[in-house]
């Protein structure tokens, strides 16, 4: 790009001077031009363009088969094709006719029951989102509940009665009980936790919850412990029905074609036509104190932000763009002639050369001052310095310190001599110069010019 | 392609809708993807309809030569060979030494016309600039984007030393003319011509009377000379390392060309033929045989291109090359710096062939900083470089010395003083016959 040089070059700007009119008689031949069109850029850098679209189509795939065979996704979600998933589950419903509706908050929870009030809610809460109240909210939403793999917060919210009854150590679980889905199942693939029912047989009306209660454990693992409990409460043309199934793994893509587990969930879920698959979120955890600045902030921040970011960059582009490419100018070097003084002045004071700094000056001054009283150039020392005292009406010995003889030892010494030396060659100018009275007048502080001493044409 | 400033208010202001419609997050998030497609899509319909900067034909007029510090215009002519109208903008690329100062011109051209655009060009640097190319931003209607194409105009301008010593040339050329018919009153050496015998007037020098033609006439007649004419002058400027160092903000080469060009300009005329030698290791520009008007113009246009090179000169080859220019005695101008004398062996060593034959004139730039900084001894640091200075200078005079020594002439002087000096010393050798 083109500097310009001088803030003043833009009064004399560029003027396009219009000619209206102007036919043009030959036909003109379009200026090549260097930069290269659309397509010829694109058809040099075709590899790279291909190359970086395979790579992502790669990436692309890569990711994907990696998310169906990974262990990614959340436990018995219903979209999840991990082997913890649930969606072999959740496929065959929808297979049998079942309407599965996925579900995130117990808000849309809510919505979907008041959609589909038969449908059967199935939970599980692996990472513990939901409190007590969640819970006891849960519990009213359908008539049949099944809830995977409780907490001890769903326990003691949902039955009061039913404890944890730690890992089954039977080699097969069978049904053992009266509850359809179970005997359809016949048997669950053995291990796993089990539930303990021993605080709910000794009162039959257990806690809060109205109405009678009845406890059904199957899949027994010994006294108590059971694999699946099933709660009924409610009156006789409304019952409710909380199915607690203990491990989570029952029912998970990996296991549930084993044993009685695929009979067992079906036959819990399928019997109404409509599944509400609740899979708590972040978004149920209840947000307590005021309101947060993510909540009161209106929804347009974020995309006006965004959109700022956008008009930034394109701005950078804007400015960024460059008015076709730079012009190369080879610049010429630029050496200052006085370098090599400045430098040899700096080595003399480095090492302190008070004595040949002092002699370079006075030679220098013993040249000038002989030119000045009138001696040749063939002229010695001794002549000068005779001459100089016999003109400045000095003592000889004054003059001959001042001009060879006091070596300095100091710095202050040198400044002081070197002082002294350019006073001798103003008062010899003044001695010698028939002028010289009146600039004698003029006062000791002026500087009268030194003579020349370059050498320069010499007539 | 590239964008405007318009384009980018106009994504800015992508915030009103958003503000006003967008409540909730989602419904926010809609309204600005959709504003965006809707921007994208202006600025591609403008895109479209804009008017290719590839179908131009380019035609420049360009003065060919111009001298240091003058301004000249340069003109391109664009014409528009495509279907539509193109607004835009037009970048000259020119060098920045060109001086081109703002390059960017807006221009509007229909289609089959033709469109001037003038750029002043004031350049700061001698030799070569050059402009290879054009660039040209053609805008859609809408201003939001714009195409963008390079296209190649090549031309160049050949920038003159300037000549700023040329205002010392009325004064010079007049000296010489007095020389002319002048009697021995001032001047008598074995070199001057005889002119003419004219009548005595008072106040010529009795001497100078020629007493046989005064016996032929009836009168007292007086002999009169004129100076020295048809001598050969042969101008050899160092190119070498030492001619690239700045002295008073310009470089020594820089100076030689000046004193040179002034040396030129009166030797022409006083009726001598100056050749012109510009030299390091190789010949790097020469004007021979050339005399008048084109002696000038030949030698700007060489020295133009000339730059210091940053080697060493070579001595040794300087008589074989005035050799090879002249076999006669002739006035040899060096035109070189004189410094310590280690680094002017080169020069002391091969003078001496040369003043057998010729009358040899070194002609040198000294630095006032020099002399400034001498003068300086205030304090201790004012001291060791005034130390430093003198040691310098001395050296000047040491090998100033030794080359008067051998018989050559020194002139040195301050860089703005220096083509007078030498135009000076050549009029008091020609004076003095000695050519």
């Amino acid at each position: 790009m083109t500097v310009t040089r001088d803030p003043r070059d833009a009064s004399r700007a560029a003027q396009t001077t219009d000619r209206p009119g102007t036919a043009v008689d030959e036909a003109p031949v379009n200026a090549p031009a260097t930069t290269p069109t659309l397509r010829a850029a694109g058809r040099r850098s075709l590899f790279w363009i291909l190359a970086i679209v395979g790579g992502l189509l790669v990436a692309v795939l890569a990711t994907v088969l990696a998310a169906g065979a990974g262990e990614g996704g959340r436990p018995l979600a219903a979209e999840s094709a991990a082997p913890a998933g649930g969606m072999a589950l959740a496929e065959v419903l929808r297979q049998q006719g079942v309407t599965v509706t996925v579900t995130d908050t117990l808000r849309q929870t809510q919505a979907a029951a008041s959609a589909d009030p038969d449908a059967t809610l199935f939970s599980t809460d692996p990472d513990g989102y939901l409190t007590a109240e969640q819970y006891q909210d849960l519990a009213d939403i359908a008539p049949n509940t099944v809830v995977v793999d409780p907490d001890f917060l769903a326990l003691q919210a949902l039955a009061p009665g039913v404890g944890f009854g730690g890992e089954s150590d039977r080699d097969e679980l069978t049904a053992q009980c009266s509850l359809p889905a179970a005997r359809a199942a016949e048997t669950l693939a053995p291990g796993g936790r089990t539930l303990g029912t021993g605080g709910v047989e000794s009162g039959d009306d257990a806690g809060d919850r109205p109405g009678a209660t009845d406890v059904v454990g199957c899949f027994p693992s010994g006294d108590d412990r059971f694999s699946v409990v099933q709660l009924t409460s409610g009156s006789a043309e409304a019952p409710t029905a909380l199915t607690l199934v203990a491990d989570a793994t029952l029912f998970s893509n990996e296991k549930i074609a084993t044993y009685g587990n695929a009979a067992l969930a079906l036959n819990l879920l399928g019997a109404t036509d409509g599944v509400i698959w609740y899979l708590p979120t972040l978004a149920d955890v209840a947000v307590t104190g005021p309101p947060s600045l993510g909540e009161l902030t209106p929804g347009w921040v974020t995309p006006v932000l965004v959109l700022f970011v956008i008009a930034t960059i394109a701005a950078a582009l804007w400015r960024g763009r460059r008015f076709g490419a730079l012009v190369p100018e080879n610049l010429p070097v630029t050496v200052k002639g006085s370098e090599t003084m400045e430098g040899r002045a700096r080595l003399y004071a480095r090492s302190n050369a008070r004595l040949r700094a002092l002699d370079t000056l006075r030679v220098a001054a013993v040249g000038r001052l002989a030119r000045q009283v009138g001696l040749p150039r063939s002229a010695t020392l001794e002549d000068v310095l005779q001459s100089v005292a016999a003109a400045t009406q000095r003592p000889a010995d004054q003059v001959r310190s001042v001009l060879v003889g006091a070596n300095p030892a100091t710095d202050g010494e040198l400044v002081a001599l070197t002082d002294r030396l350019r006073e001798l060659e103003r008062a010899t100018i003044r001695a010698t110069t028939p002028g010289g009275a009146a600039g004698n007048a003029a006062g000791p502080t002026s500087i009268p010019p030194l003579p020349a001493s370059t050498g320069r044409m010499e007539p | 392609m590239t964008l405007t400033g318009r384009f980018v208010l106009l994504v800015a202001l992508g915030v009103v809708p958003i503000v006003l419609l967008g409540r909730e997050p989602g419904v926010a998030a809609l309204v600005l993807l959709g504003w965006l497609l809707f921007v994208i899509a202006l600025g591609c319909l403008d895109l479209l309809l804009a008017a290719s900067p590839r179908h131009l034909a380019v035609q420049r007029v360009l003065p060919r030569r111009v001298r240091l510090g003058e301004s000249v215009t340069s003109e391109l002519f664009l014409t528009n060979t495509g279907r539509r109208t193109l607004h835009g903008v037009v970048r000259d690329a020119w060098q920045p030494s060109a001086g081109a100062g703002t390059n960017r011109s807006p221009v509007a051209i229909p289609p089959r016309e033709r469109r001037r655009v003038a750029l002043t060009l004031t350049p700061f640097r001698r030799g070569e600039r050059r402009v290879e190319r054009v660039t040209v931003r053609s805008r859609g209607p809408l201003g939001l984007w714009c195409r963008q194409a390079t296209l190649s105009a090549p031309g160049n301008i050949r920038v003159l030393p300037p000549f700023n010593s040329r205002k010392h040339l009325p004064s010079r050329i007049t000296r010489l003319k007095e020389l002319d018919g002048r009697t021995s009153v001032m001047v008598r050496g074995p070199g001057t011509e005889f002119d003419s015998l004219r009548e005595y007037v008072r106040g010529d020098d009795v001497r100078s009377i020629d007493w046989r033609a005064t016996a032929r006439r009836n009168d007292v007649m007086v002999r009169t000379w004129r100076p020295e004419r048809d001598r050969r002058v042969v101008i050899l400027i160092d190119t070498g390392r030492t001619s690239a160092a700045r002295i008073d903000d310009e470089p020594r080469l820089d100076t030689a060309f000046e004193a040179s060009l002034l040396l030129a300009a009166l030797a022409g005329p006083a009726g001598d033929r100056v050749d012109v030698l510009a030299f390091d290791r190789r010949v790097r520009g020469r004007v021979q045989g050339a005399q008048g008007a084109e002696l000038l113009s030949r030698m700007v246009d060489t020295m133009a291109l000339i730059e210091p090179e940053l080697i060493e000169m070579d001595w040794a080859a300087v008589p074989a090359q005035v050799r090879a220019i002249t076999s006669q005695r002739a006035l040899v101008v060096l035109l070189t710096s004189i410094d310590a004398a280690g680094a002017s062996t080169g020069l002391l060593s091969v003078l001496p062939q040369l003043t057998q034959r010729h009358t040899v004139v070194v002609a040198s730039v000294t630095d006032p900083a020099f002399t400034r900084a001498a003068r300086e001894t205030g304090t201790l640091d004012e001291v060791y470089r005034a130390a430093a200075a003198e040691r310098a200078l001395l050296d000047v005079e040491r090998v100033s010395a030794a080359i008067r020594q051998l018989g050559a002439d020194v002139v040195t002087a301050p860089p703005a003083d220096l083509p007078p000096a030498l135009a000076d010393r050549y009029i008091a050798l020609k004076a003095a016959g000695r050519l």
